[in-house]
């Protein structure tokens, strides 16, 4: 195990992706990221005041996609100088392709439970309604384009996007362990081309395209996944951790203000044209760059503030987050499919607040409940293979 | 200690919402909604075929980028929102919407989109990318003129939709231009126009907050603000085609 290593410069602290043990901060972060998902995909939740959304110009999904690029590193690092790139790559293949199978499953599961409260409570409109446009129109078509990821209804565009980056990334892999600054380089100019040149993949209905553009998206992956290299080194800006924290701090003040604007008018009548000029529109679709920067700084305050031994992160009652957090394909599937069975029941009650807080409570419970068998059943599979 | 942080964020939700939670209703004044166009053929067409197409031609606002499902796109509300009011009439709302286009764009795909539809009547939305590239006025004025002669060629009355009150709008020099472009051109051409802009504005001024109403990218309108200008639009129209009726409340049957 350790030949390998060999050609990879070694300093006096571990690269990340080299250190023994789990970082329980992923598993974390991760965890809550799923947990925000799930909050924010109930329209007009008021337990979403909860998440980071309302707070700023980033959203969960940053923290889900940064998460998930730093994890590949941690996954696949050790098993490519071990065991060699080809075996890998079919390795990271093997996960692309349970992506793949979860999103297709997930899409028939959201569009059976559509169809299944319509034909129950005898209301044709929903399904019109909740129209995964053409599907009713033209089934077949529509079939075809889902199996291509073109086709993606709502809340339903996180996964294809994780698909893409994924499969890109057994290619990225060597340059990324032996020249992680140009890869990340790379990677801001291949961001900066996409936003000015207007880069997007296909989508269908024809003249659609993807709501998160992969082609800019890649750039809060590819930041985790070089982090997940470098990060050891980051401690020589340590000196000036407080200078870089204040800057952090300023601009997430900037940003809440900004943010608060949205629901004070009061408020939004300080900002002065000039300023609003450079920062509307804030784009999800290409990140922003203020969004990705809004992401960088919670990110580097985090860093300061939550060690990898933080003690509160072994906290009884944190642990259903983390639990979470170490399942995320499951229970991002799982949190989108309740996401719409809670809209069905909080529409139902006609938006009523405690209606929203049952359903918000329910679906935390169950994600939470889901994570702890999927922990079981591996703990169980693992006990019997060895 | 972690169970108290807990209930503390709890509290602190509840109240912050109580506060912010203030939901206000979609109205407009009723001279804001004028069309100031009788809309002769839509009105025929309801009237002797039982039957209106709509073309809604438009970007990203028409196309409903920013609602979270497609039917609550403007134009999918207004079908909605006409059928109930108008039964036994077969409508028909056409989504010509593609993100990022503006009026250059729009016209050289007028005749395409319009054609194979037999539209009665073409609600154009437009003006918010041109204000946003600053496309020169003169030339936006006259790519209006072009796409409201091909679609009146084909047999529609057109309805102007100017652009939508939002902050990446509002903040810039000159939005207000264009959409002062925008209603002399109708004025010139016999188009009717629906003063998105002016009716957005008067929700804010109300005291609406931006986050009721537009998406947090400042820029596209959501859920409610699509349903809301669909609602809007659909009183508009009713209003322009039935005219004889004096109260609003268009939704009544008759």
């Amino acid at each position: 195990m350790r030949l390998g290593y060999q050609w990879v410069r070694m300093t006096e602290a571990v690269p990340p992706y080299l250190a023994p043990g789990r970082d329980l901060r992923l598993d974390f972060f991760r965890g809550l990221a799923l947990w925000f998902i799930y909050l924010d995909h109930v329209p007009n939740n008021i337990v979403s005041w909860l998440t980071v959304r309302n707070y700023g110009f980033s959203d969960a999904t940053e923290i889900f996609v940064f998460i998930s690029g730093y994890t590949a590193v941690i996954a696949y690092s050790r098993m490519m100088l071990r065991e060699g790139w080809p075996r890998t790559a079919v390795r990271i293949y093997r996960r692309v392709w349970q992506l793949y199978v979860a999103h297709i499953l997930l899409f028939v599961a959201f569009t059976a439970q559509i169809a299944y409260v319509s034909i129950a409570r005898d209301t044709p409109q929903l399904i019109e309604e909740m129209q995964l446009m053409g599907l009713g129109e033209n089934p077949y078509r529509a079939i075809v384009e889902t199996v291509l990821l073109k086709f993606r209804p709502v809340n339903l565009d996180v996964l294809p996007l994780y698909i893409v980056l994924l499969a890109a990334f057994p290619f990225a892999l060597p340059a990324l362990l032996r020249w992680p600054y140009t890869v990340i380089l790379a990677s801001i100019a291949f961001y900066a081309a996409t936003c000015h040149f207007n880069w997007n993949l296909p989508g269908y209905p024809d003249g659609k395209v993807w709501f998160f553009n992969p082609m800019a998206w890649q750039v809060v992956f590819y930041s985790g996944a070089v982090l997940a290299v470098v990060a050891h080194r980051l401690e020589i800006f340590d000196r000036w951790r407080w200078v870089a924290a204040s800057l952090a701090i300023a601009y997430l003040a900037f940003a809440g203000f900004i943010a608060l604007s949205w629901h004070y008018n009061s408020l939004e009548r300080l900002i002065p044209d000039w300023i609003a000029r450079q920062i509307y529109p804030i784009d999800k679709t290409n990140i922003d760059i203020l969004r990705f920067v809004h992401f960088l700084a919670m990110a580097w305050l985090v860093r300061l503030a939550v060690r990898p031994n933080a003690r509160f992160l072994k906290w009884r009652v944190l642990e259903p987050i983390r639990r979470c957090g170490e399942h995320s394909l499951q229970i991002f599937c799982l949190g989108t499919f309740l996401a719409l069975t809670a809209q069905i029941i909080v529409a139902r009650y006609e938006d009523s607040i405690v209606s929203q807080l049952l359903v918000s409570l329910a679906g935390l419970a169950i994600m939470s409940l889901a994570a702890y068998a999927a922990s079981w059943f591996k703990a169980e599979s693992r006990g019997t293979r060895t | 200690m972690s169970r108290r942080i807990f209930a503390a964020s709890f509290a602190m939700v509840a109240l912050w919402s109580a506060a912010a939670g203030a939901e206000r209703q979609c109205r407009a004044s009723r001279n804001l909604l004028e069309l100031n166009n009788p809309l002769e053929i839509a009105r025929a067409a309801v009237a002797e075929e039982r039957q209106l197409r709509i073309v809604a031609m438009g970007s990203s606002s028409t196309q409903g980028y920013g609602a979270s499902n497609p039917k609550y796109s403007y134009p999918a509300q207004l079908q909605i929102k006409l059928e109930a009011a108008m039964p036994g009439v077969d409508v028909h709302v056409y989504n010509k919407g593609v993100g990022g286009q503006d009026a250059p764009e729009m016209v050289d795909r007028m005749r395409a989109d319009v054609k194979p539809e037999h539209a009665h009547l073409v609600v154009w939305q437009v003006g918010t990318n041109s204000a946003i590239r600053r496309d020169p006025l003169t030339r936006f004025a006259e790519k209006l003129r072009s796409g409201i002669d091909i679609g009146r060629s084909l047999g529609a009355n057109f309805v102007m939709m100017n652009l939508q009150y939002v902050p990446a709008v509002v903040a810039l020099p000159d939005e207000e231009d264009y959409a002062r472009v925008m209603a002399e051109v109708a004025r010139e051409k016999g188009a009717g126009l629906f003063r998105r802009f002016e009716i957005m504005r008067s929700w804010y001024n109300d005291g609406m907050p931006y986050a009721q109403f537009v998406t947090n990218d400042g820029l596209h309108l959501n859920d409610f603000g699509q349903k809301c200008i669909g609602k809007l639009l659909s009183m508009s129209i009713l209003e322009a085609i039935r005219p004889r009726r004096l109260t609003g409340a268009p939704n009544t049957p008759h």
